[in-house]
């Protein structure tokens, strides 16, 4: 393959900037109805109660809160990628860095929205804030739910400044070859963005501790999340394994979201030479390591079960794989296990529609294994003669449909509106003559 | 646009702003300007007065606030009840404010259609009907009533030349009358002294659910079947199911339909053989030697199906027994032999024990005054052939009642019957009337009715009235009067009661009367003996003259039943929670689940789990039950405690009207009854075989509320040997250490309980720490602490299908957990939140909604909840109700709600508070009388009417409390108290022995 020269890549990246055509239109017209369905849903839920759901006693948290974990997990990998592999200089990282980021914070956003959804009273929501009053009433801090506000605000947070820091060469680029209007709005985007010696060095600095900063935010915000379940003391959550479980199957289903958003990205938007194949390789290898984290980890929950000798976790192990949700933990083993194993075989990872395939079973399986543990475990808890069963409405449907839609709603306006792929560090990587990119 | 037109547009605008969009209704706030001198606003006054819900007839006080009655417990100064109420008592206040309750009169035109009337037209049109009825040509059936309102309706039939009226009760016990008559001379229901007895044999009288008088027999019961000294005195059931009853028995027998006989003669002949029976009276002896001598114990245990080691067991421990007491069939599996079964019954205790110390023939219950099945049959075939023009009915619904073969719907259909039901409830029986008046009912009226010979128990208004209805035995007397001179003031019930008790000098004077009044009748303490009692005891106590010949005819068919029954045997039992149908339309009811099978709001058909795979039905299959006199319809059941080949379906549901609560929920089991009446004592069968059972294609999927049946070996519901029990070391009997399930301290949520090794956070301090101790081997599962509840603390009706879906609003369930390995064997436990020292629920809530109290009440703040339900998820004992949606209570159910306790609205987490409003009434007269809270002040609702005393409540932190001492019970134990949660519920074992 010729190597790139800088104009091609601004000229690749900058052609997906131009006008979109109808069929673009009509699909996030499309998106946005169907974020106003689910929009529809919330506001009849909160008139009408939470009940309208499916969740009942014992099982208290359905699907809101599956879809809570899930997204936060998809958000996991734009900042790994952006930030921890950019301390690593793992320069393939350098294509893909912008999508996975926009899509950590598009995701963490969604995710966001889920715990307002899932409240009986979201009016009240307030009270969480520490905010001083009369009362002296304060949020218990002892509370992973209040863990889960400060972890998630924080990486909501940084996460979008990381983005948006990243973002402001490329849109000064924008800004200088476009006119009118949009050179107005990029120019206030690109705060006075020159491209001056002294403004390189501080960037790249501030780049480089930024990235800094955001790393542990990886690991703590989906540790926090996990001890949501950890710090329960219900059967199936109460286990020291759930961080680092939980941080892998994160980084597990957002490397298969980025798969799935590249691959059509990269057909679409022409980026073969920039996002090559070796690229894609090299995040299915990284979802074959952390696939079989994950395996690993359901291995030694049931394994735990088995060892402690106590006759309820054991029991709900039991149940978990041949129960009521018997189906569902093997879907869930099935995708996050064993199909990413299909990875190792060459001809499968560089094949797009595999790889197309297989991401979007790892996420398929990653959705289910919040649904094993959310709502696998308390169904089936302390006391048998509370044990019950649930299943999601069409209202849960209805409002997850609705988030889905917002978030391909929102990244597709971000995709034809911004730079979808860093072209700054497409460039830092040729310079550096980084031979991870380009062969 | 111009300035002016702007400004006008902006006015507009803001004045509509203003203006137009205040969204709440006006709230006006009246204060009394003439308070009633007995009404303090904020303040209860209590009212006594007599439950109606079935013919018991236990006393309740009456908790009014502000003019409405919102509560009612049993009244402590009762002898029958002492104070305890079952959960149809407790749901009385919901026949009071039932919102399908008729407010008007209303006459039926000629198209059939109901037209509201004004209560003047439906009186004269009443006097009217009566007038033209002279001349013996009216009819009156009612239910029982009280003796006064018997004398009132007695006069006025008697004033049309009618006959006396027909007390109507389906559940009449015709068979145990005609057995008393024949074995000991006397025609009626005798109580007994069941809490003096130490082996209680039961051939299916269900005391603990229904028969006679429930309340007090569950009560008796538990005296008799407790722990004292290392003992416990033995309960034997034999009954072809499994009743509530049943399922308390140490050992219940499953006997095949009909073969309880054959093991009462059985009995009868060891007894004999033990005893040599010269002792019995009326020279009965040798007859009954004959009689039994055929059953050999290996002829029962064939005719019974009981295996002959435990039937050998049975009676040895029979004759072993001091003081033994027998009883017969209760309504629950009553056939044609339950007559025989009766009889041998008694004959069985007469050859026990001579002189019958455990009956009590002076104070005989109150519904043996209810007419017999046959004179039921007989009063409507007798209309049918009379040319009786008025038809009465009080309160009655034979139409549902009744086999569909009797006469009675024919009747009522007739047109030159005119028939005028006083009932406050569009049911199947008025639907058919011509003219239904709705008259007051108990709770708003004065009357008296003695549940028991010799007994005055006295009703009286307890709450404003809610519509302008007469009361029915004013009504009534007041028809007897000429209309043209009616007195000034019209006689009132209040003193004819007052005169008939001053006549029969039980009270002298107004003073006594009012503390009668007061008192809610008078009692042992204040009674004067009745004057016959033990003269009565002492003669009339023979077998009646025909004795011979009524024993030779009675027991011609015993024990063949079994033989010639081929195919599965049908059993209408009584409902623990509708009686005979007259509760079904008791939301409260409804919503709590049967105690064996846990589904609410449905009537399933109970079969063994083996019948139904034999015969391919699943679970939740809609079965077919078919006689030839009918079908019904009801989903299929799995339950253990069955003989084989067996169907029970519970009466009470499948009404067509009734109300919104009843109408077309469950199914009806009398309609597949056969009408024949059993010859000698006129008892109607609640038993039938051969019925068809089919399976139809349909489903219905149970609302039950159960997860699973057993515990899967957890400790939860924890029994103990009482061979166990009695080797284990009085002291250091609580496990010291351990950190496993299997063996974990023993951990009061005290500072005492506090221990560095096991706790993170420092031990609190408490002044007063409440808790409760639940003694499992006093429940018996009936359910009332849980409907106590509901009424006390407004807790939300969510209905059949948010039951399906898992929404209960419970806040104390009954679990039923069955032993693994002994299906049959059922433990009752009762669970409610456990104000834990170490909540799991508190640490995880966000923004403090569940509070730890300075006195260790686990306190839900509604206000303050977000509604996370994250406190529900981290509950191992899982007694934490969301409010999914805002609950309703259809007007003028509303006016129930208990004003001292928040109404709860969707979105936040509920659950036990303890009453924690009556921990604060205890503290205001505490702080107000400048002391400490007494022991046993403060009773929770469901403590308050735990007919078996199962539930105590006190402070653990005092050493001499009673909760405290309880504590120090070898059998006390915390559920799960492996997790450290330092539960202030303790358990206390239950104490099985086998048999």
């Amino acid at each position: 393959m010729a190597k790139l020269t800088h104009a091609q890549i601004d000229n690749t990246v900058l052609a997906t900037l131009s006008p979109p055509d109808r069929t673009y239109w009509l699909t996030v017209a499309g998106l946005f109805i169907g974020a106003f369905i689910g929009l529809c849903c919330w506001i009849y839920q909160i008139f009408v109660g939470i009940g309208v759901g499916g969740q009942n006693n014992p099982v208290a948290w359905g699907t809101y809160l599956i879809n809570f974990v899930f997204w936060v997990g998809i958000a996991h990998s734009g900042t790994l990628i952006s930030a921890i592999l950019y301390l690593f200089r793992a320069g393939w990282r350098n294509p893909i860095a912008r999508a996975a980021e926009t899509m950590t914070v598009f995701a963490v956003m969604t995710a966001g929205l889920f715990p307002l959804i899932h409240l009986g009273r979201v009016w009240m929501v307030y009270f969480m804030i520490p905010y001083p009053n009369q009362r002296n009433l304060w949020p218990n801090f002892t509370s992973p739910l209040m863990f889960d506000v400060i972890a998630i605000s924080t990486y909501l947070t940084v996460s979008a400044l990381f983005w948006y820091t990243g973002m402001i060469p490329d849109l000064a680029t924008i800004r200088d070859r476009s006119s009118g209007f949009r050179k107005k709005v990029y120019g206030v985007l690109s705060l006075g963005w020159t491209g001056q010696f002294e403004q390189w060095r501080h960037y790249i600095r501030g780049y480089l501790f930024f990235a800094a900063l955001a790393t542990p935010l990886v690991i703590s915000v989906h540790s926090v999340v996990s001890w949501d379940f950890g710090l329960g003391i219900v059967p199936g959550w109460h286990s020291t394994i759930f961080a680092p479980y939980f941080v892998a199957g994160a980084i597990h289903s957002g490397l298969a979201m980025v798969l799935t958003l590249m691959i059509p990205l990269r057909k679409l938007f022409h980026y073969e030479e920039l996002i090559t194949m070796r690229v894609l390789e090299s995040v299915a290898k990284t979802i074959i390591l952390t696939g079989m984290i994950v395996g690993y980890s359901y291995i030694t929950e049931v394994f735990i079960a088995w060892y402690s000798f106590n006759p309820v976790e054991q029991e709900l192990f039991h149940w978990r794989m041949f129960g009521d949700y018997g189906l569902e933990f093997w879907i869930m083993f099935t995708c996050n296990v064993i199909v990413p194993l299909f990875l190792f075989f060459r001809k499968i990872r560089t094949s797009l529609p595999a790889l197309m395939v297989i991401s979007i079973l790892v996420n398929v399986g990653m959705w289910f294994e919040r649904f094993v543990i959310i709502v696998g475990s308390v169904a089936h808890d302390f006391i048998p003669h509370a044990w019950g069963l649930y299943a999601p409405s069409m209202i849960e449907y209805g409002i997850m449909f609705g988030t889905f839609c917002m978030f391909f709603f929102l990244f597709l306006l971000f995709v034809k509106h911004m730079p979808s792929v860093s072209m700054t560090e497409m460039k830092e990587a040729l310079n550096s003559g980084d031979g991870d990119v380009h062969e | 646009m111009h300035r002016r037109t702007f400004l006008k547009l902006a006015g507009i605008g803001s004045l509509s702003v203003a203006v137009g969009c205040t969204s709440d209704p006006d709230k006006k706030l009246y204060s009394l300007v003439h308070a009633p001198d007995d009404m303090v606003t904020g303040k209860a006054t209590w009212y006594a007065s007599t439950c109606r819900e079935c013919p018991a007839g236990c006393g309740v006080v009456a908790k009014n606030r502000e003019g409405r009655v919102i509560k009612l417990e049993g009244n402590p100064l009762h002898p029958i009840n002492q104070g305890k109420l079952c959960m149809r008592g407790q749901a009385a206040l919901q026949g009071f404010y039932n919102p399908d309750r008729l407010q008007k009169p209303l006459r039926k035109n000629e198209d059939g259609e109901w037209r509201a009337v004004p209560y003047r037209e439906a009186i004269a049109v009443f006097r009217e009907k009566l007038t033209d009825a002279a001349g013996g040509r009216a009819r009156m059936m009612t239910e029982v009533v009280g003796t006064t309102t018997e004398q009132i309706m007695g006069e006025l039939m008697a004033y049309v030349d009618s006959p006396p009226p027909l007390m109507f009760e389906p559940y009449a016990y015709e068979a145990l009358k005609t057995a008393n008559r024949i074995t000991f001379g006397i025609d009626g229901l005798c109580s007994y002294h069941m809490e003096e007895a130490d082996f209680l044999l039961c051939f299916g009288a269900d005391f603990l659910e229904t028969w006679l008088s429930p309340v007090e027999y569950a009560r008796k019961f538990k005296q008799m079947h407790t722990v004292r000294e290392g003992r416990k005195n033995l309960f034997v059931h034999v009954s072809p199911w499994q009743s509530v009853t049943a399922a308390n028995a140490d050992q219940w027998l499953p006997a095949a339909p009909g073969g309880e006989t054959a093991v009462l003669l059985g009995c009868i002949r060891e007894a004999l053989g033990a005893r040599n029976g010269g002792e019995l009276p009326g020279g009965i002896g040798p007859a009954l030697h004959d009689l039994s001598e055929a059953y050999t114990p290996e002829r029962v245990a064939e005719l019974s199906g009981l295996s002959i080691d435990a039937y050998r067991k049975m009676v040895r421990l029979l004759l072993n027994a001091k003081r033994p007491l027998v009883l017969g069939q209760g309504v629950g599996s009553a056939g044609d032999d339950a007559l025989a079964t009766n009889v041998a019954a008694n004959l069985l205790n007469m050859i026990l024990d001579p002189e019958l110390k455990r009956f009590d023939f002076v104070h005989r219950h109150r519904v043996e005054a209810a007419a017999r099945r046959s004179e039921v049959y007989d009063f409507f075939n007798g209309l049918k052939d009379s040319d009786a023009s008025l038809l009465l009915l009080n309160n009655v619904n034979p139409l549902y009642a009744l086999p569909p073969a009797s006469a009675a719907a024919g009747v009522m259909a007739e047109k030159d019957l005119f028939v005028i039901s006083f009932s406050s409830f569009m049911d199947e029986t008025s639907a058919q009337a011509d003219l239904i008046i709705p008259v007051l009912m108990p709770l708003e009226r004065w009357g008296e009715y003695g549940g028991k010979t010799g007994l005055v128990s006295t009703l009286q208004p307890t709450t404003g009235r809610l519509f302008d209805a007469p009361e029915l035995a004013q009504l009534l007397k007041v028809m007897t009067l000429p209309p043209e001179n009616l007195p000034e003031k019209l006689p009132r019930i209040q003193s004819m009661v007052q005169n008939r008790l001053t006549e029969a000098g039980q009270i002298q004077g107004k003073q006594e009367w009012l503390r009668t009044v007061q008192h809610g009748g008078i009692f042992a303490a204040d009674a004067k003996p009745a004057e016959t009692a033990e003269e009565e005891k002492g003669s009339s106590i023979s077998p009646s003259k025909d004795a011979e010949t009524s024993l030779r005819n009675v027991f011609r068919n015993a024990g063949n039943r079994t033989a010639k029954n081929a195919g599965p045997v049908f059993i209408a039992a009584p409902s623990l929670r509708f009686f005979d149908g007259r509760g079904a339309n008791r939301p409260w009811l409804c919503e709590y689940p049967d105690p064996l099978t846990k589904v609410a709001w449905q009537t399933p058909v109970l079969m063994h789990p083996d019948t139904l795979a034999e015969n391919g039905i699943r679970q939740g299959d809609i079965v077919r039950v078919a006689s030839e006199w009918g079908a019904v319809r009801a989903p299929a059941y799995a339950f253990y405690g069955m003989a084989p080949d067996v169907a029970v379906i519970s009466a009470g549901q499948g009404h067509d009207g009734f109300g919104q609560y009843a109408g077309g929920k469950g199914a009806n089991p009398f309609i597949i009854l056969p009408y024949e009446p059993e010859p000698v004592s006129g008892a109607p069968s609640f038993l039938l075989s051969p019925v068809r059972v089919e399976k139809t294609r349909k489903q219905l999927p149970l609302a039950h509320t159960d997860g699973n049946k057993t515990q899967h070996g957890r400790k939860i519901a924890l029994t103990v040997g009482l061979e166990e029990l009695r080797q284990h070391d009085a002291h250091g009997h609580h496990e010291k250490h351990g950190f496993g399930m299997h063996e974990f301290p023993f951990t009061l949520p005290l500072p005492e309980g506090y221990d560095p090794h096991r706790d993170l956070y420092p031990p609190r301090e408490y002044d007063y720490r409440w808790g409760m101790v639940v003694d499992l081997d006093r429940c018996v599962g009936c359910g009332a602490c849980s409907v106590a509840c509901y009424a006390e603390n407004n807790l939300g009706i969510v209905g059949e299908e948010r039951i399906l879906e898992g929404r209960e609003m419970s806040w104390l369930r009954i679990e039923r957990y069955h032993k693994e390995d002994q299906m049959e064997k059922v433990t009752f436990f009762p669970m409610l939140c456990q104000h834990c020292d170490n909540a799991p629920c508190e640490s995880v809530c966000p923004v403090y909604a569940p509070h730890h109290s300075p006195e260790g009440l686990n306190n839900q703040i509604y206000n303050r909840c977000i509604g996370t339900r994250y406190c529900s998820q981290n509950c191992p004992y899982k007694v934490r109700r969301f409010n999914w949606f805002t609950w309703q209570w259809p007007s003028p159910l509303n006016l129930q709600l208990n004003p001292d306790v928040t109404v709860r609205s969707k979105g936040v987490m509920e659950k036990c508070s303890f009453c924690v409003q009556r921990i604060k009434t205890a503290h205001d007269s505490a702080k107000n009388e400048k002391r400490r809270i007494y022991d046993g002040e403060i009773q929770p609702a469901c403590v308050q009417t735990c007919p078996t005393d199962a539930l105590t409540f006190g402070n653990l932190a005092d050493k001499n409390s009673r909760v405290r001492r309880m504590t120090d019970d070898p059998r006390a134990y915390q559920v799960m108290g492996y997790l450290n949660t330092k539960t202030a519920v303790i358990y206390l074992k239950k104490v099985v022995q086998e048999v």
